[in-house]
């Protein structure tokens, strides 16, 4: 009995993979057309991915920077820290000397370095920088809490500029939204091209289906070809979009490294984590399902 | 074998069958002819359910045909060797896997499908053209292909339209020759063909229909075996072979 069913299947995928040869042109077609929808979507969530990641770099390095006047008094930097440790907002303080300020800089930007160590008074001033809770930035009362630092006495600035990472968010939101609806859209049409796809090969095969039937084929020899071809161009065009999509993505980290060395210091950039990868994928796969699905259940294949 | 009651058929209101009624028992070997028009090739699609009837009741192997769900069609089909007088040969396939198709979906292994494929389509002189395709055979060649697919699962029940139709007559007389070992062998034959010359050289029990109708029993069974009359058309057998 399961010797019976394994050659059952065995000859399901054999005719599944003989009609996908045969009408080799329109596979093609069909599984290009899939892997330029995946790799949009895809490109979409490689973005999104990404300005969520600096979004989140910069939420983990959420600090308050307090500038301090030069010669600034130690009871005025006292009063800072006495706000500071009241605050439910901030989770540590330091105080960041001149010194120091000039050697974080150093080690980060190398090529810079030299030009600043040849200044006559170093151009940092000396500061106080303020960790804040991961939920503060959300939190209103980091709107008062901000200019109360800014008026102590001591205190030349005060740098947080929280608009930027809101903006950030509502890009990284929009993107994904954007994302999401030029997806579905993207999807939809993959599905009404595999389903035409399908459904041009059954009608150009219709007297050969009809010959099947007249030679007692069984429904699922008949129908199943057409389903599994569809998930194959699906899955095929889903890797296909992922791989291309991966070697783009290498391509242009290479371009940017060799000529804004800088930038790709500073932003970590990474390419889709593996279950984002499954995901285009089987959503290629889904997609070449349902267009099968959607065009072996017309009217032309009933009995 | 095969049962038929007061059957009736109409395409758009005309009538092409009118109550027939007859029965063929397992093992016979039966001659189906009648002029051209006169509702043979109809009357087998009925008996495999490319048709259905528009009154009275068809059994076949005990199943009825006319009333079974669609779903029990391809079951019923299985049981039979269809050759049909268009040949219906899948034009993408080669000879060899028209041939071997059938017992794709009998779960029969590769092996085993090709050495039953290769055996068939020698009894029908084809064995050397495995590899064509269909359009780049003769037609008796397709033809020979189509009952060589007919007989591959050595079914219960044949049913052949015009088997030898575009065959010479040494081809012909070889065919019936393949059909009387099979028919020996069990298997339930229904063949149509207006070949007079087959039929009553055969001796064998002949439904004649005309215009329709049934005409019960013309058995020819008194005509010798040796009939002296010819078509035309052909030469006499071994007349051009060396
Ligand atoms: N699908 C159909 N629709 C309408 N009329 C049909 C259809 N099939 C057959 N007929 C009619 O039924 C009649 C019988 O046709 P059928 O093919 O059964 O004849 P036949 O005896 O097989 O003839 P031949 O010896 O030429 O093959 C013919 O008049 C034909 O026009
Ligand atoms: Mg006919």
């Amino acid at each position: 009995m399961s010797g019976q069913r394994t050659s059952a299947l065995v000859a399901l995928l054999d005719e599944a993979a003989q009609g996908l040869w045969r009408a080799r042109r329109m596979t093609v077609v069909s599984v290009l057309q899939i892997a330029v929808s995946v790799f949009l979507v895809g490109v979409f969530f490689l973005t999104a991915e990404n300005l969520r990641g600096v979004v989140d770099t910069v939420k983990d390095e959420s600090a308050v920077t307090v500038f301090l006047k030069p010669g600034a008094a130690e009871e005025e930097k006292a009063e800072v820290e006495r706000l500071a440790r009241e605050s439910r907002l901030v989770a540590r303080w330091r105080r960041v000397s001149t010194e120091e300020a000039g050697a974080r800089f150093a080690t980060s930007w190398k090529s810079l370095s030299r030009a600043s160590s040849s200044l006559a008074s170093s151009p940092f001033p000396e500061t106080i920088e303020l960790d804040l809770l991961p939920d503060a930035i959300q939190s209103e009362a980091l709107r008062g809490f901000l200019p109360l630092l800014a008026t102590r006495k001591g205190v030349d600035d005060v740098q947080f500029d929280v608009d930027w990472i809101r903006r950030l968010r509502g890009a990284v939101a929009l993107i994904a939204v954007w994302g999401g609806a030029v997806g579905l859209f993207l999807a939809v049409g993959a599905v009404f091209t595999i389903a035409n796809v399908v459904r041009l090969t059954i009608l150009l095969h219709r007297d050969e289906i009809e010959i099947l039937r007249l030679v007692g084929a069984p429904e699922y020899l008949i129908r199943g070809p057409f389903l599994i071809g569809g998930l194959a161009q699906g899955f095929l065009g889903g890797s296909l979009a992922v791989g291309v999509l991966y070697l783009s993505f290498r391509a242009v980290l290479r371009y940017v490294a060799t000529t804004h060395n800088v930038l790709v210091g500073v932003f970590v950039v990474r390419f889709l984590t593996p279950s984002t990868c499954v995901l285009l994928m089987v959503g290629g796969l889904l997609a070449g399902v349902i267009g099968g699905a959607i065009a072996v259940r017309k009217k032309h294949l009933q009995g | 074998m095969i049962e038929l009651y007061h059957v009736q058929k109409e395409f758009r209101g005309r009538r092409v069958l009118w109550d027939v009624t007859f029965q063929m028992s397992r093992g016979e070997f039966v001659f189906l002819t009648g002029p051209s028009g006169a509702g043979k090739t109809t009357l087998l699609k009925l008996l495999f359910r490319a048709e259905r009837p528009t009154d009275g009741q068809i059994l076949v192997n005990g199943m009825n045909v006319g009333a079974m769900s669609p779903g029990r069609i391809p079951e019923l089909r299985r049981t039979m060797g269809i050759v049909f007088q268009d040949y219906k040969l899948l034009p993408t396939r080669t000879i060899f896997e028209n041939v071997a198709f059938v017992l794709k979906f009998l779960g029969v292994p590769t092996q085993e499908r090709k050495r039953r494929a290769y055996q068939t389509l020698r009894m029908v002189e084809l064995h050397h053209r495995l590899s064509a395709f269909p359009e780049e055979l003769s037609g008796g060649e397709q033809q020979r292909v189509a009952l060589a697919r007919a007989l591959i699962n050595e079914p219960e029940l044949l049913i052949a339209d015009e088997p030898t139709g575009n065959l010479d007559r040494r081809l012909a007389e070889e065919v019936m020759k393949l059909f009387t070992a099979i028919n020996v062998r069990g298997t339930t034959i229904l063949l149509a063909t207006h070949d007079q010359d087959l039929i009553r050289g055969s001796g064998r029990r002949c439904l004649t229909l005309d215009r329709g109708r049934m005409l019960e029993g013309l058995v020819e069974s008194s005509v010798p075996p040796q009939a002296p009359h010819r078509d035309p058309g052909t030469p006499p057998p071994g007349g051009d072979a060396p």
